[in-house]
């Protein structure tokens, strides 16, 4: 497996009136091609930023970057789908149009971009409401919307910013199962920022704690569970202990 | 699977998405139509009613039927009509002068924070003065023709507009506007292609007040000195003693309010399609 993404003591200064804020410090982390890697830590620790930074939204201050074959802090790269905390999902556009907004905006969608486009929402049961308007569906369905809008121009990194921290347990647990599926079946390599611990457990193949002010990475724990994750694998003593463990370094380290 | 977010309450939940209940008899809004109507019935009953009952002149309070005859007197419909054609161009040129200056400035300014918070106050500022106040001033300035009038409008409709406009495109969510970048967008699909959808309801909404500001700026600009329009024509009744005339030609000017208004909320439904009524 070769490295997608490479940072080395990446860092991030906010210059404000009453002085710098330093939101990341020292970031050196190497996710491979095809992994699933999860960020956990305390509000204000950077791990949105460090989010923004991968999707080319801020530029570090400091260190190094590489996505793929390029310099992060360049061009904005196209090479990213990004999911947000909400849906985000334009009103005016059906589905389908949402959908292929990453690709509307370089060109004209072609049919084979729609069938696309198609294909994922069939993949999370959502090919009948492909011609809804957002609000005529769930926020659980509107945020599955936004995961293929994340996936239809093909990225190489698929980026999540807490993106159940506004829907309800059920469907949050449902929705993990299925970007679980998403992800064994797209080969996609992609990064969760999340605030629950079981939430990076269940997804991820790696889970990154970080501290608060400065944002550092504190903790790496390899999660040894395999590609496919049920519901199930929640209630064993493994994953019990795990989650354990990482809640015990964010409260011993990232506090 | 009951709980549904604060934030998504607004969005219906599987369920209610795949069973919405089928319309049956008395619904609210028939209720509500009946409602209004009788109001109204009751209105005009008393309007025929009450004056005579009470005794009261009919320079001051018309009953119904006079305002009716005056508001139908074939030999005065050539003159009702050609003052509301000049009061209506007033409105349409003004409001359409208005509303495009109001629209570039807000693209503007939402787009130039420096010039937006060094011009923002003044905005603000000449918001509160009470416009139509100046209109004497645009009669010595523009005449008694129709440019000063149209001056008036524009200078009504066009606040409306700039405010509710700078409110939409500068409330458009972050998240929106990060999801075009990272997918590359160039500014000016951003602009289009978000920050102008996303602020039509506001945009809407700045259209309505501009409409029903526009009417008052023509109509008082015509008090202050016209030769033509419905304005003209209500002074001249008045000057007369011909109440019952002037009540029918404030029919005919509401008709005209209420027409543009419903003309701009059809408009709306049209464009605004995504918006819940």
């Amino acid at each position: 497996m070769s490295a997608l993404v490479e940072l080395d003591r990446l860092s991030k200064v906010y210059s404000t009136r009453t002085g710098d804020v330093v939101a990341l410090q020292g970031i050196t982390l190497t996710i491979d091609e095809g992994e699933f890697v999860a960020v956990v830590g305390p509000s204000g620790c950077g791990k949105t930023t460090l989010l923004k930074i991968l999707a080319n939204l801020e530029q570090h201050t400091g260190g190094t970057g590489i996505l793929g074959n390029r310099e992060l802090g360049g061009k904005a790269s196209d090479d990213v789908g990004m999911v947000f905390q909400k849906a985000t999902l334009l009103p005016w556009l059906d589905i389908l149009a949402n959908v292929l907004l990453p690709v509307t905006l370089k060109r004209r969608a072609s049919a084979a971009d729609r069938e696309a486009a198609m294909d994922l929402l069939r993949m999370v049961g959502l090919e009948e409401f492909a011609h809804k308007r957002p609000d005529e569906l769930s926020g659980g369905m509107q945020q599955r919307a936004a995961i293929c809008r994340a996936l239809v121009h093909h990225p190489s990194l698929l980026l999540m910013d807490e993106p159940f921290g506004a829907l309800d347990a059920m469907t949050r647990d449902a929705l993990n199962v299925e970007v679980n599926r998403i992800w064994r079946e797209t080969h996609k390599t992609a990064v969760l920022i999340t605030h629950s611990i079981p939430e990076a457990v269940f997804l991820a193949q790696r889970v990154i704690v970080m501290s608060a002010r400065p944002g550092r990475i504190v903790e790496e724990i390899e999660i040894p569970f395999g590609r496919e994750r049920t519901l199930e694998l929640m209630g064993t003593p493994e994953f019990a202990a795990l989650s354990a463990r990482i809640r015990r370094d964010f409260e011993v380290k990232a506090a | 699977m009951t709980a549904i977010d604060a934030s998504n309450a607004s969005a219906p939940s599987d369920a209610a998405v795949l069973a919405r209940p089928a319309r049956t008899g008395w619904t609210p809004r028939r209720r509500q139509l009946v409602g209004s109507t009788s109001v109204l019935a009751v209105l005009l009953l008393a309007w025929q009613l009450l004056p005579q009952a009470l005794g009261t002149p009919s320079y001051v309070v018309p009953v119904l039927s006079d305002v009716l005859v005056a508001l139908f007197d074939p030999a005065a419909f050539p003159r009702y009509l050609e003052a509301a054609g000049a009061t209506m161009t007033e409105v349409g040129l003004g409001l359409a002068i208005g509303v495009g200056l109001g629209l570039a400035l807000a693209i503007t300014l939402a787009q130039l924070p420096t010039l937006y918070g060094i011009v923002f106050p003044y905005v603000v500022a000449i918001e509160s003065i009470p416009k139509v106040a100046i209109a004497p001033l645009f009669v010595i300035w523009f005449g008694f023709g129709l440019s000063s009038k149209v001056v008036v409008v524009v200078l009504l409709a066009f606040f409306p507009v700039l405010v509710n406009t700078i409110h939409g495109l500068r409330s458009v969510d972050r998240d929106q506007v990060d999801l075009f970048r990272v997918n590359g967008a160039t500014p000016m699909q951003v602009r289009l292609r978000l920050l102008v959808p996303a602020s039509l309801p506001q945009i809407f909404s700045g259209l309505e007040l501009a409409v029903a500001a526009s009417m008052i700026g023509a109509i008082v600009a015509e008090f202050v000195g016209a030769q033509k329009g419905l304005g003209v024509l209500i002074l001249q009744a008045q000057g007369r003693m011909e109440t019952p005339a002037v009540f029918a030609l404030l029919i005919i000017l509401s008709a005209l309010g209420i027409g543009l208004n419903v003309l701009v909320r059809l408009l709306r439904r049209l464009v605004v399609t995504w918006e819940r009524h």
